[in-house]
């Protein structure tokens, strides 16, 4: 008895609170603009976007995780990371505020009123540039696969009739590959350098055509474009 | 001042209203007519001095389905691009007879769509549907005529169409020219690009059958089908517009001995004519006979494929009955001659790839045929 | 019919004329009866005018001055042989498109009329230089009627150095003479040895020197031994006796990461250049190449099996290039030809590319560097 007379209360001062928050016409007008604008249940919400290289984030607030960012908020995000990128290595976080206004957290310290291309009071790190070592293991790493390549684009394992890309194409001459992506008269459609290594795989070597992810055309690939190195990139030449 | 009876006022008034509607109607059949091309589809090129009318359109009908346009009354255009039959040949030959019965060396391509494409005939020797129309009439095997002058004639004494020639070129001056262009601009008007294939290509996975999408990884693939018959976006008719010798008709005569010595001659400069060539070695020396190169010799127009299941039999002359009998025509490598295309080769298709691009060919089929039924209905008895 | 020096008004009136005289053939496309004449409205000779007089890459009208046969024909010429080149075999079968090529210039050699003298076989008969390679090719060249003169190249020579070539084919240098010819048939691939210090084992040589970007071979040359063996057999000859030698790689320094070259070039010329007419007809580099230094006229060979792109650098300006090959056509850019020697001694090279329509390169061309469309410079790709 005398809880259904607590709840009873507890029910009726609820719908009275309701009643109150309903009716306080108290909240100006900017706020209740503002409200209308993220919708009461979002006021504490916040997405978050990572960039590229985990260590920039920028938060936004007003707009809940499983929710797409609005176009004109979405495009200062972008154009807040790509910025903040400038600063390699660092970890910063940025916070765009629902009236857009952005605060940046970076080394322990808030600054606020951050404006895109603005100057922040950070530090560029000087570890930055590649060092030697590193130019000489991405090097070794690319000559490997380049080789590779080569030893395929030479051999005739790639299709069952003996003839080798090399036949037709020395020292990888006649690809164009930096011509793709074009329309490719024997495909009778637009194709990637890829999808003509495929073509020509099938058809003048009679043998199966590689998976586009397939190590080996990413080796004839890297052996091609390699031989090309300094041409222009010109799509659509014919 | 001179006031108008009331009685007067009206006639004028009717007067005016009939006249402002004749010249409506005129200025209607005038007004060019939107072709229905779907969007994203390359209209087909129309000629600067023939933009189509609904005018011109009704007069080239009715003289497609005009059988009095020859010698003998039996043969129109119609008779040999029948609506009932794909606007192919709906007889049982392999090639088309003209008056008197008289059979040709050549099979019928349909006219649906023909627009689109960039050359007519099997050897391409009309570049528009103008040029192609009128060729048929003065063909002794076909309709019949001697010469042109002699079309006019017979078409001058057929009093239904002077009307017709004035509401479509403003006079009623009959020509060769106009006829031509008549007939053109109602073929114009048969565009049909709506079939299971292109739904299925637009991303509908239910469009067609799982044999008919296998065959269509094949005919882009292992069978080599989309050099020559690719279907690209913004003109998808399955050709290339290009001729190709895949060895057809090369063994209804000693094709390698005759091609060498065309292509002699012509190193030599000497006239082809001086070759004396029969009708049947002529027929198969296809593109040549238009270019004089010798790398067209035996050479014929990649066809269109669109409504390929109701436009059998296949190739110039006919010579394959079936959709199956082609596929096992390619899976051979074609017929080996000396100016074979190099792009023929035996393809070593397995049972079941061959039926897969059977059941692909017979989804070419438009969905939309509907559309020309009336079109029967006006086919001669 | 065509002259060189004709304007091109001039040719296209001749052209139209022919047109007319033609009109009797032009029934023949419109299947009709021989008895009747047929009178259309059709611009045959516009057209063909219009198509294309001086062809983009035929040259056929322009060049058709000189083409004759040579019984009865042109009396500049005093005999023809022609040519098989590169045909790079697998011991496959004959179902292999290597195979199936060769013998199609074996076709193509027995169909001409009147026959050649001889055929010369310019060299690679063998891909990797194997015995049943090689023995395939003499199966495939036994079926020639006219005799054969055989030449040696790198992919024959280096699995075993010759061994199998000499004791199947002869010796790999000789010479004959011939209407008052001197021929001589040069190995011209010797390559410095590269192979004894890296211990690599013959296949291995073989492998190597078949690669033409390999780097790790030595460049061709004729060598020393070779030629004093040339010196001593030219002292013997008149210097006004025309002199035609066949080489397999081009006589003169073009490419050299790709061998398109000989080491020692410039003192094999000096050993020719006393002589009033020579003619290098040589293969290896598959396109029709063209060259002339001082009295030194230098033609390449078709290959049957690919063609080779154009070197990226070093084109000889004498050089009308054909367009890159179509790799769906196995035929493409491939094909073999003839060369009429002249009277004089000079020679006319004609080319009979498959698929395409023959080019020729005559010694008058040449001597003036009058090349027809002012020489073409293509895409060196």
């Amino acid at each position: 008895m005398k809880a259904i007379l607590v709840c009873g209360s507890l029910l009726l001062g609820a719908v009275a609170l309701g009643i109150l928050a309903t009716a306080s016409g108290g909240a100006s007008d900017a706020e209740r603009a503002r409200r209308s604008l993220v919708g009461a249940q979002h006021e504490w919400a916040s997405r978050a976007v990572w960039a590229c290289d985990q260590r920039k984030l920028v938060v936004v607030e007003g707009v809940r995780p499983d929710e797409k960012i609005p176009p004109e908020r979405a495009q200062l995000v972008a154009d807040v990371l790509t910025d903040l990128m400038r600063f390699c290595n660092e970890e910063i976080t940025a916070r765009i505020a629902t009236n857009q206004a952005i605060s940046v957290a970076a080394n322990g310290r808030v600054y606020e009123n951050y404006v895109v291309g603005g100057p922040l009071p950070i530090v560029k790190a000087s570890f930055g540039e590649p060092t030697q070592r590193e130019q000489q293991i991405w090097k070794a790493e690319l000559d490997k696969l380049v080789a590779e390549g080569d030893r395929l684009f030479h051999s005739d394992e790639l299709g069952s009739n003996g003839i080798a890309c090399a036949m037709c194409h020395p020292n990888a001459s006649n690809t164009h590959p930096e011509t793709y992506p074009k329309f490719q008269t024997q495909l009778k459609k637009v194709a990637l350098l890829r999808d003509m290594v495929n073509w020509c795989i099938l058809n003048p070597l009679e043998g199966k055509e590689l998976a586009h992810d397939d190590a080996r055309m990413k080796a004839l690939e890297a052996y091609i474009l390699a031989q090309r190195r300094g041409k222009a990139l010109d799509a659509g030449k014919h | 001042m001179a006031v108008f009876e009331r009685r007067q006022r009206v006639g004028l008034a009717a007067l005016a209203a009939v006249s402002a509607l004749a010249a409506l109607a005129l200025a209607a059949s005038a007004q060019t007519l939107d072709l229905p091309v779907p969007s994203g589809v390359l209209p087909p090129e129309i000629p600067a001095d023939n933009p189509p009318t609904p005018g011109k359109v009704e007069l080239g009908k009715k003289l497609y389905f005009d059988t009095r346009l020859s010698t003998d009354g039996s043969v129109g255009c119609v008779t040999c691009h029948d609506p009932r039959h794909g606007f192919v040949d709906g007889r049982d030959k392999a090639t088309s007879a003209g008056v008197g019965g008289a059979l040709g060396t050549r099979n019928a391509p349909t006219v649906l769509n023909a627009a689109f494409l960039a050359s007519q005939f099997w050897d391409g020797r009309a570049a528009t549907l103008e040029e192609q129309a009128v060729q048929p009439l003065v063909n002794p095997i076909e309709h019949g005529f001697a010469d042109q002058a002699a079309v006019l004639a017979k078409l001058k004494t057929l009093g239904d169409y002077p009307p017709l020639f004035r509401t479509a070129f403003g006079s009623e001056e009959i020509s060769t020219l106009r006829v031509g262009q008549a007939i053109a601009s109602f073929e114009r008007t048969l565009l049909s690009l709506d079939a299971p294939i292109d739904r299925f290509l637009a991303g509908d996975a239910g469009a067609i059958s799982a044999s008919a999408q296998r065959g269509w990884a094949l005919f882009n693939g292992k069978a080599r089908c989309n050099t020559c018959h690719g279907r690209i976006d913004v003109i998808p008719l399955f050709t290339d517009d290009l001729f190709h010798n895949i060895g057809v008709g090369v063994k209804h005569i000693d094709f390698d001995k005759v091609a060498r010595k065309a292509a002699a001659a012509v190193a030599a400069g000497a006239s082809v004519d001086q070759l004396a060539l029969s009708n049947a070695e002529a027929s198969e020396l296809g593109r040549f006979l238009v270019t004089r190169e010798s790398k067209d010799l035996g050479a014929f127009k990649t066809p269109q494929l669109r409504n390929l299941a109701l436009t059998a039999p296949y190739m110039h002359d006919g010579s394959e009955a079936t959709l199956r009998a082609v596929i096992e025509f390619y899976d051979r490598g074609g017929n080996d001659n000396p100016y074979l295309d190099g792009g023929m080769r035996p393809l070593g298709l397995t049972e079941q790839e061959r039926a897969d691009l059977v059941a692909l060919m017979e989804t070419f089929t438009s969905s939309d045929l509907a559309r020309f039924a009336e079109l029967e209905k006006l086919v001669p008895k | 019919m065509y002259r060189n020096d004709m304007t091109r008004k001039e040719i296209q009136r001749a052209f139209a004329e022919r047109s007319a005289a033609d009109e009797r053939l032009l029934r023949s496309l419109q299947n009709c009866d021989r008895r009747h004449f047929l009178r259309t409205s059709l611009k045959f000779a516009g057209m063909a005018a219009a198509a294309s007089l001086v062809p983009f890459h035929g040259f056929q009208l322009v060049n058709v001055a000189h083409a004759a046969t040579t019984e009865g024909g042109d009396p500049d010429v005093a005999f023809r042989f022609a040519y098989v080149s590169d045909s790079h075999l697998y011991a496959r079968g004959m179902t292999h498109r290597f195979a199936r090529a060769a013998a199609k210039a074996v076709e193509d050699m027995n169909a001409l009329d009147p026959q050649p003298d001889f055929v010369l076989f310019g060299g690679d008969l063998a891909q990797l230089g194997r015995p049943d390679e090689l023995a395939l090719g003499q199966q495939i060249l036994k079926e020639l009627k006219a005799p054969v003169r055989m030449m040696v190249g790198e992919h024959d020579w280096y699995l075993d150095l010759g061994e199998k070539w000499k004791e199947m084919f002869g010796p790999d240098h000789y010479s004959f003479d011939h209407k008052g010819i001197h021929f001589v048939v040069l190995n011209s691939v010797v390559e410095k040895d590269f192979w004894t210090a890296k211990g690599y084992t013959p296949e291995q040589r073989m492998a190597i020197v078949a690669g033409l970007d390999d780097g790790r071979q030595s460049s061709f040359e004729v060598g020393e031994a070779q030629r004093e063996w040339l010196r001593q057999d030219l002292a013997k000859v008149n210097k006004k006796t025309p002199l035609i030698v066949f080489s397999h790689s081009p006589l003169y320094k073009l490419y050299k990461p790709w061998n398109f070259w000989t080491d020692d070039a410039e003192q094999v010329q000096a050993l020719l250049k006393p002589f009033a007419t020579v003619s290098v007809i040589h293969g290896h580099t598959h396109q029709l190449l063209t060259n002339r230094i001082g009295n030194i006229q230098f033609h390449g060979m078709l290959s049957t099996a690919w063609p080779w792109p154009y070197a990226p650098q070093g084109l000889p300006s004498y050089t009308v290039q054909m367009l890159r090959a179509d790799p769906f056509n196995q035929f493409d850019g491939c094909g073999d030809g003839s060369v009429d020697v002249l009277v004089k001694g000079r020679v006319d090279k004609h080319y009979n590319p498959w698929s395409r329509n023959p080019r020729e390169v005559t010694a008058q061309q040449l001597a003036a560097k009058s090349l027809p469309g002012g020489g073409y410079q293509g895409p060196s790709y």
